[in-house]
C-alpha cells in the first residue's frame, strides 16, 4: 500500500523540488521523510554533504530515515542507476509498500558533465518505473543554471512545492521522446589541440594500443585500463553496426585522456542506450552501457556526419 | 609474440609457419645446434623419404656425429604417427612420452624434435584432431623432458588454419595473432591464456577452448591469465559458460583489475577473479 502524494499511482513517482532557500528545502523534505517514518516504509536521504545535514538536524532524533553518501551515488549516471535499482529490488523483496527517496545531483555536474544528468533524470522514469518509488529531486535555484533548470522541468513529470503541492511540469517531456533529441555538447578544451592519435577504421586492437599511448600516468592505472575497455567496445560497435568510416581521436590532457569515436551511422536507436543494459536487446547496447560505467564522462552526438561518442577518463572538464 | 628467432629450451613448445622451405632448413639448423649443445636427443621428423632428407642435413655441423652415436635421427612422419595421417592424441602422446624416456635411458637430457607436420592438418577434420593433440602434447611438455617445434607450410594450410594451430603453442612465428592458449604445470592451474581476447577472435577462441577439453580439478578452471593484456565481456561471459558447462568455475588469474571490475558489474556466472603479479 502507498501513502502520500504517490498514495494511487503506479510505479515511480518522480518529482523535482526547485527550492530557493534551506527554509523551503526543510518545507518539503521534512514532511517527506516523516511521512514515510510514519508509514513504515523505507526512507531514504541521498543529498549532499550540507544539504543533508541540513535535513538530518532538521529531523527528530532517531528518526528512521536512513543516509546515503549522495556524492558516491552519483558519480556516474549508470552506476546510480545500477545501485539504486538494486537497493530498490531489495526492499521490495524485504516487503516495501513504497519506498521514498530524496536525492540531489551535485552541483559540479550542473556545467559541461550536466547532458548525462540529464539523460539520467529522463532515463529513470523508466527505469525505476518498477518499483512503487517515490522520489524528490532537489535543485537549489539560487545555484542552479537556467538551461539545467529548464531540463529538469522537462524531465519530471512534477513538481513538489513548499507549500506543500504536487503540480504537473507544463513541459514534461517522455523519455523515449527527450533522450532522442541531441542534447548539446559543450566542446572539452582538450579539444582544440591537435589529437595525440587519429585513426581511421582502426581495429579494436589497435584503438585500445592508441589510449595506452595516451596514457602518461596522468589519469590513475585503473581509470585507464577502463577506458581501454570503454574503448574496444565502441569501436568494435562501430565497426559492427556503424556506418564506415570509423574514426577515433586521442587527445592526452594533464589529468585526462579523452577520447571520441564516431561513424557514419545514426548510433544506437535504443533511447536508454548506456544507462540501462540493453532494455530492448539492440545491437551493441552492452558495450555502451558498460562504457557509461567504465569512464568519467560520456556524451553522445549526432549529426549530418553521423554519430560520435566522447569518453572521458581522469577528471572531466565540468566547464 | 615472434618467436621464431629464440632457441627452444626444454619444454618449448613452438609452432613455425613457413612460406619458403629454406626457412625452415635454416630454423631446423638452429634447432638442431642448440638440441645437441643441452645434450638432447633430436629427431627431424618429415613426410619426405627420410633417406634423402638425412642426406641434407648431414651437411650440417655435428648431425652426422650426432646421427652415429644415436644423438640424432630423421624419422617419418607416417612412422610417428598414424599412417593413415590421422592423429589419434592420447596415444601420440604416450608414443613421444615413451622415446623421451627412452632418450633419457640412454643418456640424454630429454628428446627434442622438429615435425613437418603439414600432412596431418590437411583437412578440417585433420585439422580438428590434430589441435586438440597440440594441446594433450603441450600439456605433456610442461612435466616431460620433451619440446617440439610444429612446422606448417603455410601457403599449403591457408592463414586460418595457421593461426588455428598456433594459438594453441606457448611459442610462435605467426605475427598478428592476438592470443594463445597452452597448457602450464600442475602446480600454476590448468591453463594459461596471453595476448588479448576480442570481438575479432572470438570464435577462434571458442574454437581453442574447446580443442584444449580443460578438465576441472575441485570445481574450478584455473587459468593464468598474467600475460592477458585485455579480454572483453564476451569472453569472460564465455569463459564462465564453459566452465559451467564442466560444472566448475572459471578462476581467472590476472593483475588486471578491470577484468575483475567487469565482471561484478556484469554479474557473470561460473568465474570467479584472482589478483596476480
Amino acid at each position: 500500500m502507498r501513502t502520500g502524494a504517490a498514495a494511487q499511482h503506479h510505479g515511480y513517482y518522480h518529482e523535482a523540488v526547485r527550492y530557493a532557500s534551506d527554509e523551503e528545502l526543510l518545507a518539503v523534505a521534512v514532511p517527506f521523510l516523516l511521512g514515510g517514518v510514519e508509514a513504515g516504509e523505507p526512507t531514504f536521504v541521498a543529498l549532499g554533504e550540507r544539504t543533508g545535514g541540513l535535513v538530518r538536524s532538521a529531523l527528530p532524533a532517531g528518526a528512521a530515515v536512513e543516509f546515503l553518501p549522495g556524492g558516491d551515488v552519483y558519480a556516474r549516471p549508470t552506476a546510480a542507476i545500477r545501485s539504486y535499482r538494486q537497493l530498490l529490488a531489495e526492499q521490495v523483496a524485504a516487503g516495501a509498500g513504497q519506498i521514498r527517496i530524496i536525492g540531489e545531483v551535485p552541483p559540479v555536474s550542473f556545467g559541461a558533465t550536466w547532458d548525462w544528468w540529464a539523460r539520467y533524470e529522463s532515463a529513470i522514469n523508466h527505469a525505476y518505473d518498477d518499483f512503487p518509488l517515490w522520489s524528490l529531486c532537489a535543485y537549489d535555484t539560487r545555484i542552479t543554471p537556467a538551461s539545467v533548470l529548464a531540463d529538469v522541468a522537462r524531465t519530471h513529470p512534477r513538481f513538489a512545492t513548499p507549500d506543500g503541492r504536487h503540480l504537473p511540469s507544463p513541459t514534461w517531456t517522455p523519455p523515449t521522446e527527450y533522450l532522442r533529441e541531441n542534447r548539446p555538447i559543450v566542446p572539452d578544451p582538450v579539444e582544440t589541440q591537435p589529437p595525440a592519435v587519429e585513426l581511421t577504421d582502426p581495429t579494436a586492437a589497435e584503438a585500445r594500443a592508441a589510449v595506452r599511448k595516451a596514457d602518461q600516468g596522468q589519469v590513475p592505472v585503473d581509470d585507464v585500463e577502463d577506458l581501454v575497455v570503454a574503448v574496444s567496445e565502441i569501436v568494435t560497435n562501430a565497426l559492427r553496426h556503424g556506418r564506415p568510416p570509423v574514426r577515433l581521436r586521442v587527445w592526452a590532457g594533464d589529468d585526462r585522456i579523452v577520447t571520441a569515436v564516431s561513424d557514419g551511422g545514426d548510433g544506437p536507436e535504443d533511447p536508454y542506450c548506456g544507462l540501462l543494459p540493453a532494455s530492448d536487446g539492440g545491437p551493441g547496447g552492452l558495450g555502451v552501457w558498460i562504457t557509461y560505467q567504465s569512464c568519467n564522462h560520456v556524451t553522445w552526438q549526432r549529426d549530418d556526419a553521423g554519430f560520435t561518442l566522447r569518453l572521458t577518463a581522469g577528471n572531466p572538464y565540468t566547464g | 609474440m615472434i618467436d621464431g628467432e629464440r632457441h627452444t629450451t626444454p619444454h618449448d613448445h613452438v609452432c613455425w609457419a613457413y612460406d619458403d622451405p629454406e626457412f625452415l632448413a635454416d630454423r631446423t639448423a638452429r634447432h638442431l645446434a642448440a638440441s645437441l649443445a643441452r645434450g638432447e636427443r633430436f629427431w627431424y621428423i618429415t613426410p619426405q623419404p627420410t633417406d634423402l632428407v638425412a642426406e641434407r642435413l648431414r651437411a650440417l655441423p655435428h648431425f652426422a656425429a650426432a646421427e652415429r652415436r644415436g644423438a640424432a635421427a630423421v624419422v617419418s612422419l607416417a612412422s610417428t604417427y598414424s599412417p593413415d595421417h590421422v592423429v589419434d592424441p592420447a596415444a601420440q602422446v604416450a608414443a613421444y612420452a615413451a622415446a623421451t624416456e627412452e632418450a633419457l635411458a640412454a643418456g640424454h637430457t630429454g628428446l627434442s624434435v622438429v615435425a613437418e607436420a603439414t600432412e596431418l592438418v590437411r583437412t578440417p577434420a585433420q585439422l580438428d584432431v590434430f589441435t586438440r593433440y597440440e594441446h594433450l602434447i603441450d600439456r605433456y611438455m610442461r612435466t616431460g623432458a620433451f619440446s617440439a617445434v610444429c612446422a606448417y607450410h603455410r601457403p599449403r594450410l591457408g592463414d586460418r588454419a595457421v593461426v588455428e594451430l598456433a594459438c594453441m603453442h606457448p611459442q610462435t612465428n605467426v605475427e598478428g595473432l592476438l592470443f594463445r592458449l597452452y597448457a602450464v604445470a600442475p602446480a600454476d592451474g590448468h591453463a594459461a591464456l596471453t595476448g588479448e581476447l576480442d570481438m575479432s577472435n572470438h570464435e577462434l577462441f571458442r574454437t581453442a577452448l574447446d580443442r584444449a577439453d580443460l578438465r576441472p580439478t575441485d570445481g574450478e578452471l584455473v587459468l593464468s591469465a598474467s600475460g592477458l593484456r585485455f579480454l572483453d565481456h564476451r569472453a569472460l561471459a564465455h569463459l564462465g559458460e564453459y566452465a559451467q558447462r564442466r560444472r566448475a568455475t572459471a578462476v581467472l588469474r590476472t593483475p588486471h583489475r578491470a577484468t575483475a571490475r567487469l565482471v561484478d558489474l556484469l554479474n557473470l556466472p561460473g568465474i570467479r577473479v584472482e589478483a596476480a603479479a
